[in-house]
């Protein structure tokens, strides 16, 4: 009998360590080094098929290698370049996949890169394989590119470890718009169908380097209809729609005084913009309301803000100029008929009935909405400096 | 009695806590972002009172037969040739119901992480585990509620905070843009998912301190409707007008956590508590399922059972649909009118005779 029980036991015993063996994992077991992980994607056309651009992750080793320096000159080595071309964006996939030894791998796509003429052609195909595929991200952020997306993923930028890092980057600091693929796909299937998205060049590179040694930066924002981009607009201009957006995080506005020489710059801390739509007697008016706390960070004028009637008078100025960059701004997408300011959504929120009846000619109804730009501007510190520097005291008006 | 064991009512509540909310993040939230848009966060609320009434029929029903599940009272009520078929209609839902969150887990597992794995590979190991588990017995289910259920319920409110910073709260307006109907008929399949509650008449039996059944039972309500609450209210503020175009929202969401570029890629965390709260989910409908059983056949234990359902529970989740589009339609379909006859209308129309019943038995007391 007790042989029965120790024979059971050992039975126990080889089940359990059998167990083991399946823990090495299953079908999908991937080691690391088996994968190619990809950080920037870019789709350019070539003819009528899709080429798309990977740039990859190449595994530094550890010591050696960077030492070696001369050969390395031409870039950090930190990543490569492959593409890969297709009648659709999968065929471009597996392409590219047969010239890659390890498994591409999507997961961590910092940014994807359409070129100008994909966009002027249309996204759509493109970003539902973005969104479908379960390694994407909504989080990557997208950027629209002059010239082809392979010469902006091909750079070694000096500063950071990759272009699409570099992207990444520059567009969380939010000087001008950060778009990722979730914020894409939800202004193109919003009330009005358009959206903006951040537009790259490439910087000349610095004389003494090499033509790839340099960035591609964020310089102008391109307007898309339906998923087609329809133009874009400058650097200027797309600092006026955040603030209609109200995703402004940093901003300098310069303005000079009347009765004064020079200039003062102040610097935004914080600013909200409320969007108040009105609809009387088939009449579609918006009051953008702004209000902004400011620092100044210069005054090369020669009064001293520590004078409550210069300190209005600043401000006053202030506001005004930033209302005037945002009508330009306003005018210029209103005559291209997108609204990529969130007008018809502020509409649809508070007059749903009205909304509705009109949101299949919102195109048409957009350019001619009246709009009433209420700015305030707010001083909150002067910096390290009270009275203007570099002048005699006599001279600072009081 | 089968089941010696006992538990305490907040173990029952704990119980029940994942076997609704496992599976009710998952599929779910995108069938109601389709009918409610913006109003998606409403549907939880209407939802819930389905499970009030499910709670309320099941504490009535205990309260007539006390010592009893509903396998066992049901033959008391209805006869004993009527009683065994609604016996037998109580054992066949759960088991088809079971398939059907073995196999949305499966697909969920397969869709997401592991691609290449056969679904059939998924399941299976998961049911194994689950069938020790049953066979533990239901004080063994209560503690691993317990070790669990708090652990899923944090990472669930890790992961709304995590989000914060992604939220814009303008995705709820306009507010009942088309009148109240978009949010009920958007609490059509949750309603569903809170009949479920129905499976404490399974449980109430064994409670070591049945006099707080009802309050716990009404506690674990009020968890899950505002679990559904704060997660669809979530989802709808991060993804907005675009919910409903993902099959799962909520891992959508999840996987879009990015703090300070380092806090991201947190799915995998996510889903390895996920999973722990999906194993009780189908745990406790197995044991529902094999205790039932046993009751129904007169049987001294259940545990014999355990496996053979376990081998009928995987092949009911492959039967269950051919594709996940199919499954997906299912259960914004048949699904919720599925479960609420059998969970709601079935035990009202038990309620009702029993009502009758016991009217009469108290009358022939008095003569």
């Amino acid at each position: 009998m007790s042989g029965l029980t120790k024979f059971k036991k050992m039975i126990i015993c080889f089940l359990i360590c059998s167990n083991c063996l399946l823990l090495s994992g299953c079908w999908d077991r991937v080691e690391l080094n088996d994968l190619a992980l990809v950080t920037g994607l870019g789709i350019d056309k070539k003819g009528k098929n899709t080429m798309l651009t990977v740039q990859l992750v190449v595994p530094k080793q550890l010591g050696g290698g960077m030492a070696m320096g001369g050969s390395n000159t031409k870039g950090g080595g930190a990543t490569i370049i492959r593409t890969g071309t297709g009648a659709v964006m999968a065929d471009a996939i597996r392409d590219l996949q047969e010239k890659i030894p390890r498994r591409l791998f999507w997961g961590h796509v910092k940014a994807v890169v359409f070129s100008e003429k994909v966009a002027k052609e249309g996204i759509r195909p493109y970003i539902d394989f973005l969104s479908r595929n379960p390694q994407m991200r909504l989080r990557s952020n997208m950027f629209i590119c002059k010239g082809s997306a392979k010469n902006v993923l091909e750079l070694s930028p000096p500063i950071e470890q990759s272009s699409a890092e570099v992207m990444r980057e520059l567009s969380e600091l939010q000087f001008l718009f950060r778009v990722t693929v979730k914020d894409a796909l939800q202004m193109l299937a919003g009330s009005t169908q358009t959206a903006a998205i951040p537009l790259v060049q490439i910087l000349p590179a610095q004389k003494g380097m090499s033509d790839l040694q340099t960035i591609a930066f964020i310089q102008r924002t391109a307007i898309f209809k339906k998923d087609r981009m329809i133009g874009s607009v400058n650097d200027k201009m797309s600092r006026g729609l955040l603030w209609i957006r109200n995703e402004v995080e940093q901003a300098n506005i310069t303005v000079s005084l009347k009765g004064a020489k020079g200039t003062i710059t102040a610097a935004i801390i914080k600013m909200h913009t409320k969007l108040i739509p009105e609809y009387k007697n088939g009449k579609w008016k918006m009051i953008v309301k702004i209000t902004s706390e400011d620092d100044v960070i210069s005054n090369a004028t020669n009064l001293s803000l520590y004078n409550k009637k210069h300190i209005h008078l600043a401000q006053k100025a202030l506001a005004d100029e930033t209302a005037n960059r945002i009508y330009a701004a306003l005018h210029k997408v209103q005559k291209m008929k997108a609204d990529v300011v969130g007008f018809g959504e502020a509409f649809h929120r508070k007059y749903p009935r009205q909304w509705n009846q009109v949101k299949d000619r919102w195109e048409d109804i957009f350019p001619n909405v009246e709009v009433t730009i209420k700015a305030k501007v707010n001083f909150r510190r002067p910096g390290m400096n009270t009275i203007p520097q570099g002048i005699p005291p006599e001279e600072v008006k009081k | 009695m089968i089941e010696k064991g006992k538990i305490s009512a907040m173990q029952m509540a704990l119980m029940m806590y994942p076997a609704i909310i496992a599976t009710a993040i998952l599929l779910v939230p995108a069938i109601t972002a389709h009918h409610a848009g913006q109003d998606m966060w409403l549907s939880p609320i209407w939802a819930s009172f389905s499970g009030f009434l499910a709670v309320y029929i099941t504490l009535r029903l205990h309260h007539y037969y006390p010592q009893k599940t509903a396998i066992e009272y049901s033959e008391q009520i209805a006869g004993k040739f009527f009683g065994k078929i609604i016996g037998f209609v109580f054992l066949f839902f759960y088991l088809h119901a079971d398939g059907i969150v073995v196999r949305e887990y499966g697909e969920f597992i397969v869709g997401n992480f592991l691609m290449r794995t056969p679904p059939i590979f998924v399941m299976g190991t998961m049911v194994f585990i689950c069938a020790l588990a049953v066979r533990g017995g239901v004080e063994v289910i209560g503690r691993l509620a317990e070790m669990i259920v708090p652990v899923v319920t944090l990472v669930i409110l890790i992961f709304v905070i995590l989000l914060i910073p992604d939220m814009d709260a303008t995705n709820m307006l306009p507010i009942m843009e088309k009148g109240i109907i978009p949010s009920i008929k958007g609490a059509v399949t949750p309603q569903s998912w809170f009949s479920e509650f129905f499976l404490m008449a399974f449980f109430l039996p064994y409670l070591a301190n049945g006099e707080n059944g009802k309050k716990w039972g009404i506690i674990s309500v009020l968890a899950v409707f505002l679990t559904l609450f704060i997660i669809n209210i979530t989802v709808l503020f991060v993804l907005g007008g675009i919910t409903a175009n993902f099959v799962y929202p909520v891992m959508s969401a999840v996987r879009y956590i990015s703090i300070a570029d380092f806090l991201e890629h947190l799915e995998a965390f996510v889903m390895a508590v996920w999973v722990g709260g999906t194993f009780l989910k189908i745990t406790v409908f197995y044991y529902v399922v094999a205790l039932g059983t046993a009751q129904w056949l007169n049987l001294p234990d259940y545990r014999m059972l355990v496996f053979p359902l376990g081998f009928l529970l995987l092949v009911f989740s492959e039967w269950i649909a051919p594709s996940l589009m199919e499954l997906s339609h299912l259960l914004a379909t048949t699904v919720p009118f599925y479960l609420s006859s059998i969970q709601i209308v079935l035990p009202l129309i038990l309620l009702l005779i029993a009502k009758f019943r016991n009217r009469n038995r108290m009358k022939d007391g008095q003569k």
